[in-house]
C-alpha cells in the first residue's frame, strides 16, 4: 500500500548510512493480523463491509497502542485516528472525491456503482469531508490521498530510519537536540 | 489582603481549567463549517505540512525553545483567515497529545491560549483590512498582540499548575526570547506578503531563511552555553581555592581551626539580614574566608604561644591586618576585599587598629566581619579553655555596640543568632570546617 514510500525510506536511510541490523518485534501482534483478515475479508461480504473496516481499524489502534513507547507508532497512530474516524463516521468507507479520482489510471467504475468494498464517493452528505481521500497524489504511485495519510507516510519514513539504526526522533528535533540518539 | 490573592486565584483556576478550554472548544467547532469547503482542501493539506514542520523546528535561545508553528499559524491568519490557523494549532494539538505524554489538563489550556489568541487576532486582522490599514503598520500591531496575548496566556498557565509568581514568569519569558519570538513572527508575516504575491514558491526561500536562522541560532546559543558552563568552571574552582587558602590560614593557627569558615558564615548571615544583594552577600563570605589571610605573616611562636603575649608579641599579632592587606594588594585578587581584610579589627569608638577608623571611615564589610569575627572568638572551644557560653558572648556584643561594634549590625546579628534553633546554633559553633579535614587528608 505504502510500497513506494517504504523503498524511498529504505533508500533515504541506506543514503544516511543506515542499515537494517534487526526486524522489530511488537506487542500484540494478534490485533495486526485481526485487522488485517478483516480488511481481506469485507472484499467478500461486500454488504457489510463497512462493519468489517470500521472492527479493522479499531483492531488496528489497538496494535498502535499497545507499541506506543516507539514515536513513530505513535505517528502511525495520528494518522490512523484521523482516518479511522471520517471512516467510523461515513458508514465504514473512506470517502474519496471523485474529481480528484478522475486523475488517478484506474477505471472509476467500481467507485460509482459501490463494488469498490473501501471506498465511496464523497459528497454533500459526507461528514467530516476534509478528512477523505481529496489530494491526488501523481507520485511516485498515483493515488488519492488523505490529511491522515500523510502522517502514516511520516510514521513509515520514521520507522524504516529506526530499524535501519538511523532513528529521527520528532522529539527531540523539537526539543532542538541532535536529531540522532546518541549510543 | 488575604481575600484578594484567593479571589485571584479562585479566578485564574477557573480561567485556566474551564473558560479558556470552553473556549477552545467554542472556537474549534466554529471552524468545522470552513474545513469543508471543497475549495479549501488543497490549503489545509498544505498547511499540514507547514504545521509538521514548523512544530519540528525549533529555534533554541538561551533559556527557551521557540517552534516556528505560531510563524505558520499567523501567516495563515494573514493569508487565508482564521480557520486555516484554527486548523494549523489543532494539528500542532495532535502532535501535542499523541506525541507528548503531557497531562491532559495542561493539553486543554495550552490548546485553548492558542485557539484564543489567534481568533482574536483573526478578528483585529479583519477589523485592520477594513479600515484599510497599511500591511506594514496593522501586521506589526497584530504580532504585537499575539505575542503579548499568546505569552501572557502561557505565563497564567503557568502560574496556575507550577504555583509561581505570575509577573516573575512574565517577565522571564519575555528575558528568555521576546527577540527571537518577535523575528520568527515577523517572517511569518512577510512570508505571507511573499506568498500572497507571488504564489507559493516564494515559501523556498522563507525555509532557507528560517533553516539558517535556526543554525545560526543554535552555533550562536551552543557557544554561549559553553561560555557559562567555562564561568561555573571558573567559579567553583575560585570557590575550592578559597576554601583551601581558609583552611591552610586555620591550620596554621592551631587554635583557631575553622574559624574564618565560621566567620565568613556569620558574615553572610548577617549580610542577608539587613537586604544586602546577593553579589555583596557573596562579597562578605568571601571576605570573611580571607579576612586573616595575613596570619601566613605571623611567626609560628607568637600564634601558637600558650599563655599572655608580651605587649611586643601583640602588637606583631595585629599586623596581620596590613599583612593581609598587602598580600591580596599584591595578588591583584579579590579587590573589593581589601577593606575587609585590613580594617576587621576597627572599632566604633576609633580605639581599633591598625588606622584606627571611627564611626562611619569603616567600610560596612569590615562592620559586619568585625562582629562575627569577635563572636566566634568568644564562643569556640580552644583546646585550653572552653568557649563562652552563646548567651554571654550575646551579651558581650550587646554591650560592645556602639563602642566595638555597630549598633544596628550589633542589633541584626543578636537577632539572628536568638532566631536559630539550639541544635543548628551549636553544630555551626562546634564545626570544623570540611575543607581543613581534605586540606589535612591531602597533607598526610
Amino acid at each position: 500500500m505504502l510500497l513506494d514510500v517504504i523503498l524511498i525510506s529504505f533508500a533515504i536511510a541506506y543514503l544516511r548510512g543506515g542499515r537494517l541490523r534487526s526486524i522489530p518485534t511488537f506487542n500484540h501482534i494478534v490485533f495486526l493480523v485481526i485487522s488485517i483478515l478483516l480488511q481481506v475479508m469485507a472484499v467478500w461480504f461486500n454488504g457489510i463491509a463497512g462493519i468489517f473496516i470500521s472492527v479493522a481499524y479499531i483492531a488496528m489502534i489497538c496494535f498502535f497502542y499497545a507499541n506506543r513507547e516507539h514515536e513513530d507508532i505513535r505517528i502511525f497512530m495520528i494518522g490512523w485516528f484521523l482516518n479511522a474516524l471520517v471512516i467510523w463516521l461515513n458508514k465504514g468507507r473512506m470517502p474519496i472525491d471523485l474529481e480528484q479520482a478522475k486523475k488517478l489510471p484506474f477505471s472509476v467504475e467500481p467507485l460509482i456503482n459501490g463494488s469498490d468494498f473501501k471506498h465511496s464517493i464523497l459528497n454533500d452528505d459526507t461528514l467530516l469531508p476534509f478528512l477523505g481521500d481529496i489530494i491526488h497524489m501523481p507520485f511516485v504511485i498515483p493515488r488519492i490521498i488523505s490529511i491522515g495519510d500523510l502522517f502514516i507516510m511520516l510514521g513509515a519514513f520514521l520507522l524504516v530510519q529506526r530499524i535501519t539504526n538511523k532513528p529521527i526522533s520528532l522529539i527531540r528535533l523539537r526539543e532542538g537536540k541532535n536529531y540522532v540518539a546518541k549510543h | 489582603m488575604l481575600r484578594n490573592i484567593n479571589l485571584a486565584k479562585i479566578a485564574t483556576s477557573l480561567l485556566v481549567k474551564y473558560a479558556i478550554p470552553l473556549t477552545a472548544v467554542a472556537i474549534l467547532i466554529s471552524t468545522i463549517p470552513d474545513w469543508q469547503i471543497r475549495t479549501h482542501w488543497s490549503t489545509l493539506f498544505i498547511f499540514t505540512v507547514l504545521t509538521i514542520f514548523g512544530t519540528f523546528a525549533p529555534v533554541s535561545t538561551l533559556n527557551a525553545r521557540l517552534t516556528i508553528n505560531n510563524a505558520v499559524i499567523f501567516a495563515g491568519i494573514l493569508l487565508f483567515g482564521i480557520w486555516v490557523a484554527v486548523w494549523a494549532a489543532f494539528i500542532e494539538q495532535l502532535f501535542m497529545v499523541f506525541l507528548f505524554r503531557h497531562s491532559f489538563k495542561k493539553f486543554l489550556y495550552n490548546s485553548g491560549q492558542i485557539l484564543l489568541t489567534l481568533w482574536v487576532v483573526g478578528k483585529l486582522n479583519l477589523l485592520a483590512t477594513e479600515l484599510d490599514i497599511p500591511w506594514m503598520i496593522g501586521d506589526t500591531l497584530l504580532i504585537l498582540v499575539y505575542w503579548f496575548m499568546n505569552t501572557g496566556l502561557v505565563a497564567i498557565g503557568i502560574t496556575h499548575f507550577f504555583q509561581v509568581k505570575l509577573v516573575d514568569t512574565f517577565k522571564n519569558m519575555i528575558k528568555a526570547g521576546a527577540g527571537t519570538y518577535l523575528v520568527l513572527m515577523m517572517i511569518g508575516s512577510v512570508g505571507a506578503r511573499l506568498v500572497a504575491e507571488y504564489g507559493s514558491l516564494a515559501l523556498i526561500p522563507l525555509v532557507a531563511i528560517v533553516f539558517t536562522l535556526s543554525n545560526i541560532f543554535r552555533q550562536y546559543y551552543d557557544s554561549l552555553n559553553k561560555l557559562h558552563q567555562k564561568v561555573e568552571e571558573v567559579k567553583s574552582f575560585n570557590h575550592r581555592f578559597l576554601t583551601t587558602m581558609a583552611a591552610s590560614i586555620d591550620a596554621r593557627d592551631r587554635y583557631t581551626s575553622g574559624h574564618s569558615m565560621r566567620v565568613a558564615h556569620w558574615g553572610r548571615e548577617i549580610a542577608k539580614d539587613i537586604g544586602l544583594p546577593a553579589e555583596k552577600v557573596e562579597e562578605i563570605y568571601v571576605g570573611g574566608i580571607l579576612h586573616d589571610i595575613g596570619k601566613i605573616g605571623i611567626e609560628d611562636e607568637i600564634l601558637n604561644k600558650k599563655g599572655r603575649l608580651t605587649p611586643e608579641e601583640y602588637d606583631k599579632i595585629k599586623q596581620h591586618t596590613v599583612i593581609g592587606y598587602e598580600i591580596i594588594m599584591q595578588a591583584g585578587m579579590f579587590k573589593e576585599l581589601l577593606p575587609a581584610i585590613r580594617s576587621h579589627h576597627e572599632r566604633i569608638d576609633g580605639k581599633g587598629y591598625p588606622d584606627g577608623l571611627v564611626g562611619d571611615e569603616i567600610p560596612l564589610m569590615a562592620k559586619i566581619l568585625a562582629i562575627s569575627d569577635s563572636f566566634d572568638a568568644m564562643v569556640a572551644d580552644r583546646p585550653y579553655r572552653k568557649g563562652l557560653p552563646v548567651e554571654e558572648a550575646l551579651n558581650e556584643i550587646r554591650r560592645g555596640a556602639g563602642t566595638q561594634f555597630d549598633k544596628v549590625l550589633a542589633g541584626h546579628f543578636i537577632e539572628i543568632v536568638e532566631r536559630l534553633p539550639r541544635k543548628e546554633l551549636e553544630s555551626i559553633i562546634s564545626q570544623e570546617t570540611q575543607s581543613k579535614k581534605q586540606l589535612q587528608e591531602a597533607i598526610h
